[in-house]
């Protein structure tokens, strides 16, 4: 059992607001991902709610209890940090049952509960040497074995995966989704990135200067984003932008090419187009000019230029055949596939 | 790799620089076995040693004098890796008291000794603690602690702020996580502060001489004590002079590495 609410939480230092007003529920048994660019404030709500940054105002709830002025100590929390924060004096064994010495539990317990964790994790082998003698992984999963055996009510994670090198990451990711879903355990984690949080997540926070941009689940985040500061920060490659008009049914591009649309209000408009929605037709009388492709295996990246806008599409490797870098192609997208903005408030319309 | 003709150069700098520092010691160690006639001929390489000298001081309170050395040194250098290692994390973590207290720790230092030491003898005659041991641990402490908190500044900036507070979420209070995991990352150089430290104390002659001037004296007073009237009784202080030195020779020997660790830790990291 572990439930987390933030009510009205902000961090200031000085006259910099690195926090505004945050209301966030982390129901139990829930993976919550922070994701957000540097900065958007998202360590430092980890921290408030480890205790380890105190808060300027409002209310941190663990269990329903008010902690916002305990000690991390009282929190009955685990974090996992980017840098594993392993205690180097100690053994893998020993950094494993270094929380159990704070509870009342006999050296013979922690030893051998260290050890069935040490031995799940696949870490068996290892118990007697020191952090340093470990590779990144390992150190990696020393952490989480320290972290999973006081039972913590929440887990938290500060970006635990970015020192591991790619294949890793993927690799650590999925133990680490099966680990918490085994546990159940309440688990918050920060990333910068989106890619990593549309994986993890049961739901992801998308957060910017401070404040909460965007929450749901990951699909729904990809496919309903309600701003351009989400629609762009979310997926990858990104969301091309298409700034023009909209009038009746059509949508006129800066660049003169128009499109229909079958929704939205007359007038100024942003239409935000996912890479895999943009359809590309070889056609000499084209609108746009093939600027780059990048093959990445069963797809492929195509740049296209339109008149001074980029435009970024992704293609099946099967139908590059068609395609050449400096070809000339027809653009087209089905009109309920186009995410509409609002190009002053940036927000969806 | 050097090359063969900077490695001779370098041996025969090496050999100069062991023979200045060693030709005192070897002079003061023949000195302490001659008799006062043997010691009129300072060139004198073989004789039949006498352990007059030694016996002398033996019987005059010299072992004593160390004791007393070894006790003010002991006390001092413990209240200075307690407070001090305290001291060093917060002004290296928390950045307590700003750059200038980093930096300005050893402001005291440059402070002629003679200007502290009477406020500290006008207050152990104050509460009637002169002549003692008490107003001179004091004074110690007031270049001891300095020196081994700015000493270990330089080795807790190498500790990473997230051990502690990894100790604090896995259940510990601030101090528990401060004694159980970031002390340890610091033991060699404390190690090597408590030594140099009681060096420092071991070493000083100034308080010592004006607030444990007769009943208390050190070992260092007790020596100038063989300053007599009568002449300097040089056989004797020679070997009182061994009795001071051979301790701190061999607490060189063991921090040499970390001193330099310490010192330039100290001063290149912030």
């Amino acid at each position: 059992m572990g439930t987390v609410r933030l009510e009205g939480v902000e961090k200031s230092y000085g006259d910099t607001q690195i926090v505004e007003h945050l209301d966030l529920d982390f129901p139990d048994g829930t993976f919550t991902v922070l994701v957000g660019p540097s900065g958007c404030g998202k360590s430092t709500t980890l921290r408030m709610i480890a205790g380890l940054e105190p808060v300027s105002a409002g209310t941190v709830r663990i269990n329903d209890v008010d902690v916002t002025w305990k000690e991390p100590k009282d929190r009955n929390i685990a974090m996992v940090f980017q840098n594993y924060a392993l205690y180097p004096h100690l053994t893998v064994l020993e950094n494993i049952a270094f929380p159990l010495r704070a509870t009342k539990t006999s050296r013979d317990d922690a030893r051998k509960r260290a050890q069935e964790i040490a031995e799940s994790l696949g870490l068996g082998h290892l118990t007697k040497r020191k952090p340093k003698e470990l590779s990144g992984g390992q150190q990696q999963r020393v952490a989480i074995g320290r972290a999973i055996i006081r039972e913590p009510s929440v887990f938290l994670f500060d970006e635990p995966l970015s020192n591991l090198d790619a294949k890793l990451r993927v690799e650590t990711r999925s133990e680490l989704l099966t680990i918490q879903k085994r546990l159940g355990i309440t688990s918050i984690y920060v990333t910068h990135d989106q890619e990593e949080a549309m994986t993890l997540s049961d739901r992801m926070v998308v957060m910017k200067d401070g404040k909460v941009a965007q929450l749901g689940t990951p699909a729904e985040v990809y496919s309903h984003p309600n701003s351009v500061f989400v629609a762009t920060f979310v997926g990858s490659p990104k969301m091309t932008m298409l700034k023009g008009n909209l009038k009746g049914n059509t949508f006129i591009h800066e660049s003169g090419t128009s499109w229909p649309i079958d929704h939205g209000p007359d007038g100024g408009i942003l239409v935000g187009l996912r890479p895999e929605d943009i359809k590309l037709t070889p056609e000499p009388q084209g609108s746009g000019t093939i600027a780059q492709i990048e093959l990445l295996g069963p797809r492929a990246v195509v740049t296209v230029d339109l008149s001074g806008t980029t435009l970024v599409s992704v293609v099946e490797a099967a139908q590059l055949s068609d395609l050449q870098p400096d070809g000339r192609v027809a653009v087209s997208f089905s009109p309920e596939r186009a995410h509409l903005f609002d190009p002053t408030t940036e927000m969806r319309v | 790799m050097t090359s063969r003709p900077a490695g001779v150069v370098r041996g025969i700098f090496l050999a100069t620089a062991l023979v200045i520092v060693l030709f005192p010691l070897v002079w003061v160690t023949l000195a302490s076995f001659k008799t006062p006639q043997q010691l009129n001929d300072p060139s004198l390489l073989f004789f039949l040693p006498s352990l007059d000298n030694w016996r002398f001081i033996l019987d005059g309170g010299i072992l004593e004098a160390a004791g007393r050395s070894a006790f003010v040194a002991g006390v001092t250098v413990g209240v200075s890796a307690i407070a001090g290692s305290a001291a060093a994390y917060v002004i290296s973590a928390y950045k307590a008291g700003g750059t200038l207290t980093r930096f300005g720790i050893l402001a005291a230092q440059v402070l002629p000794p003679a200007v502290l030491v009477f406020p500290f003898l006008t207050i152990a005659y104050m509460t009637r603690t002169n002549d003692s041991l008490i107003p001179l641990i004091f004074a110690h402490l007031s270049f001891v602690l300095p020196v081994v908190t700015w000493f270990l500044i330089g080795f807790f900036d190498s500790v990473p702020r997230s051990l502690e507070e990894q100790a604090r979420v896995d259940g510990f209070s601030r101090f528990k996580a401060f004694l159980l995991v970031v002390l340890p990352q610091v033991y060699p150089g404390l190690g090597a502060a408590i030594i140099f430290g009681f060096t420092l104390s071991w070493n000083d002659m100034f308080y010592g001489l004006i607030l444990t001037p007769t009943k208390s004296a050190i070992l260092p007073v007790a020596i100038a004590g063989f300053n007599t009237f009568r002449g300097v009784e040089l056989g004797s202080m020679s070997a009182a002079i061994l009795v001071a030195v051979i301790p701190v020779v061999i607490a060189s020997f063991f921090i040499q590495k970390r001193l330099v660790q310490g010192i330039s830790g100290g001063a290149v990291k912030y």
